[in-house]
């Protein structure tokens, strides 16, 4: 008990985990960064690999708007879980291992934008 | 009375598409016209040493290859890729403007600036040095570095 209340206060000032790949916040942005890379670079031939009908731009935008969704993250563990599911993500896309419909599920078309507020709720009604 | 029918022979064959080197000798033997042809074969060898190119000097090779670099012919590479940008504007874009601070973009932003400005110069410049170019004139400065381009 005592030593689980030393770890505690110990644990107020910075706590030390095993790290995953990077030891420190640089480490992982590098990480993050050349994972971008890599996907900016695969972006074109992913299109023509797979015929799909969105641009090439689309497609970068696409990457970007997923890169910014996991901006706010600051613990350099989470940042490099993200980047090893990344790297999966983009080692399946590189040797066609997914098929259309998996990328095209990153563009949720077929899916109708759940309501938010008050009065779109009350005109969609309670039944889901 | 040799030499002034192989001076004919030279000045009619001395074109700048020509190339001295030996291969092309058969061809420009068998496409002389019937009466020099005589002096062709025993004017060989004297042929490879007087016959010029008017534009370019006695035996020189002409390999391809891009137009040297210089630091203004960088500087306007940079510039002119940074303004195809679309998240740059043209106006406030200067050589000493930081793309965070000043221009506002992303740390995303600049890695695709970056690699851009790989596809326009051709070689690879890997994220521990990329990540420190915050301006143009720090990418300038980087490239002459590696290419080697001093004044």
């Amino acid at each position: 008990m005592a030593s689980t209340a030393a770890t505690r206060t110990a644990a107020g000032a910075a706590k030390v985990v095993k790290p995953i790949f990077s030891r420190d916040l640089d480490e992982a942005k590098r990480r993050v960064r050349e994972l971008y890379r890599a996907w900016y670079r695969e972006v074109p031939n992913t299109v023509a690999m797979f015929q799909l009908d969105i641009t090439t731009r689309q497609g970068r935008d696409k990457v970007r708007e997923i890169f910014d969704k996991n901006k706010h993250v600051t613990d350099p563990r989470v940042i490099d879980m993200l980047v090893i599911k990344g790297k999966m993500e983009l080692q399946e896309t590189i040797h066609v291992w997914k098929q259309k419909t998996h990328i095209m599920r990153y563009f949720y078309e077929s899916e109708e934008p759940r309501p938010t507020d008050f009065l779109s709720k009350f005109y969609r009604g309670h039944d889901q | 009375m040799a030499a002034r029918v192989l001076q004919q022979c030279v000045r009619s064959f001395a074109r700048p598409s020509l190339r001295l080197c030996s291969s092309s000798l058969a061809l420009r033997v068998t496409a002389a016209p019937r009466p020099l042809s005589f002096a062709a074969d025993s004017r060989r060898t004297r042929w490879l040493v007087q016959s010029r190119i008017p534009s370019v000097g006695v035996l020189c090779r002409q390999y391809g290859d891009l137009p040297p670099l210089t630091l203004e012919t960088i500087k306007e590479r940079v510039m002119y890729v940074l303004k195809l940008y679309d998240k740059i504007n043209p106006e406030k874009l200067q050589t000493s403007s930081h793309f965070m601070k000043d221009l506002g973009l992303d740390s995303l932003d600049q890695v695709e600036i970056i690699m851009a400005m790989e596809d326009e110069f051709g070689f690879e410049i890997p994220d521990a040095e990329a990540e420190k170019l915050m301006t143009p004139e720090e990418i300038v400065q980087y490239i002459a570095d590696k290419k080697d381009v001093y004044e």
